[in-house]
């Protein structure tokens, strides 16, 4: 119970600083709506407002399982090579400098304007975390180990399964966490470029014709579904997650 | 016979340390002390890695590092097994039983099918020193395979190594000659400059003898 209370006390003091302000300022609903406001329009726009959470959950979600698949399996081909690492290093880091604004153009004009294009925007901000993580995993064992192993005149392909693979997992899962994080960010972007549905759609149609209250409903879902897959993703990592204390 | 010529132990970027030429005959076991930073776990590398420097006659080497390398995934008797596993031998019940016996010196027989993540480090440094056993290598390299052991721990490893390791080449790097002195009679002292030696292990009786042998002035 005290932690339920902890959990939503931040939630609570926020809802009631806004309902505040709104009160106190007078605020008209077209810049600001009440919070009752917005749960009334939630829930008389429900169906509609589920339809779009629906669309950008399936971005989300396909596009965690496509990037993390990706990058997990890039790490897997270039970490066993350190030359290989290097040669293919920056062509990874400028896949992740590049805002995602900036390819969502054209990723909408070589995909089109439906489901491929927030799956392509989604997996790409997804890949890079999952790349980088699961390559630290490949290069944190410790020189010691390295001689042990070794010592022990491994075949390369029993080395790569038997310890250096398990001992990146980890690693790998910590990055699938962080690209959770931030997977919403690809989907809710490419439907502000160009769709027909999603939760960033219905933002950008509310906004046209100043539906503020519709809006901060779809924010909110949208928020509620960000928390939801995160902590999916963070209790599946965790389960697979056996190796954690690796170095011992 | 190990035979080192003209190794240069200097890292890049780093003060120059020394280079150096050794040779130790087969069956010689011997401590080499040393300071931090001295070169000594570059010294065992280059042996490892086949460095040009380095004649060896044997390609078998063992190595038992402070931190034991073992998968915590595993069972201690996987652990014990893992060379022959990643060699790609197949495990026959001879293999496994000789990986029982050796667990049983180590005292740890009763522990062979536990998770080796719930070992304390006392009993992980007994399954390493089980692996370095079983793979029966003529070379055996302990780079301060003691340390972060407690003391009475210490003292039951270098018992064991004294029992297990007859017969075989031994080089034992450590701080602190009490690791060896129960077990081994030689040390050498690699210094920032160069390697002296030999010197009989119970002449760093005292702490001062020991200082001074580390700062090369013995």
């Amino acid at each position: 119970m005290n932690r339920l209370l902890q959990a939503t006390f931040p939630f609570i003091g926020l809802i009631s600083l806004w309902w505040l302000i709104v009160f106190i300022f007078d605020v008209p609903h077209f810049i600001l709506p009440s919070p009752e406001r917005v749960v009334w329009v939630l829930v008389e726009r429900f169906p509609l407002i589920m339809s779009h959470a629906i669309t950008t959950a399936l971005e989300i979600i396909c596009g965690l399982i496509l990037g993390a698949s990706l990058g997990f399996g890039v790490a897997c081909l270039i970490g066993d090579s350190k030359k290989l690492t290097q040669l293919t290093m920056p062509a990874l880091v400028i896949s992740q400098a590049l805002p995602v604004f900036a390819i969502a153009p054209i990723l909408m004009l070589w995909l089109g304007y439906g489901f491929a294009s927030k799956l392509a925007m989604t997996t790409l901000i997804v890949f890079f975390p999952v790349t980088a993580s699961t390559l630290a995993g490949f290069r944190a064992i410790p020189k010691s180990w390295e001689l042990t192993f070794q010592t022990l005149r491994p075949k390369r392909a029993q080395l790569f399964w038997l310890i250096r693979l398990p001992l990146a997992i980890p690693y790998a899962l910590s990055g699938v966490k962080v690209a959770a994080s931030v997977a919403p960010i690809g989907a809710v972007v490419g439907e502000w470029v160009g769709s027909s549905s999603g939760l960033g759609y219905l933002m950008l149609h509310a906004n046209g014709r100043g539906q503020t209250d519709l809006m901060f409903a779809a924010l909110l879902v949208l928020c509620v579904e960000a928390l939801v897959i995160w902590s999916l993703v963070n209790r599946l990592a965790n389960r697979f997650d056996q190796n954690s204390q690796v170095i011992s | 016979m190990l035979t080192i010529s003209n190794l240069d132990l200097s890292y890049p970027g780093y003060d120059p340390l020394a280079t150096l030429s050794w040779q130790i005959s087969s069956g010689d076991q011997v401590a080499l002390l040393g300071r931090s930073g001295t070169g000594k776990s570059t010294l065992l590398a280059a042996i490892i890695e086949g460095a040009p420097e380095v004649t060896k006659q044997s390609e078998r080497i063992a190595y038992l590092s402070q931190q034991p390398a073992l998968l915590p995934w595993a069972t201690v008797i996987d652990n014990v097994l893992l060379g022959f596993k990643l060699r790609g031998t197949k495990h026959s019940s001879d293999l496994t039983q000789r990986a029982v016996d050796l667990l049983d010196q180590v005292d740890l027989g009763a522990l062979a099918y536990r998770k080796t993540s719930l070992l304390s480090g006392g009993q992980k440094a007994r399954v390493a020193l089980a692996r370095v056993l079983i793979e029966d290598s003529d070379l055996v390299l302990l780079d301060e395979p003691f340390s972060g052991l407690d003391r009475s721990t210490r003292i039951q490893m270098a018992g064991l190594c004294q029992k297990l390791l007859v017969g075989k080449t031994v080089i034992l790097v450590t701080h602190d000659p009490r690791d060896a002195q129960d077990w081994l009679d030689t040390a050498m002292v690699l210094t920032k400059d160069t390697i002296k030696g030999p010197y009989r292990l119970n002449e760093f009786g005292s702490d001062r003898a020991l200082i001074q042998a580390l700062d090369g002035d013995l």
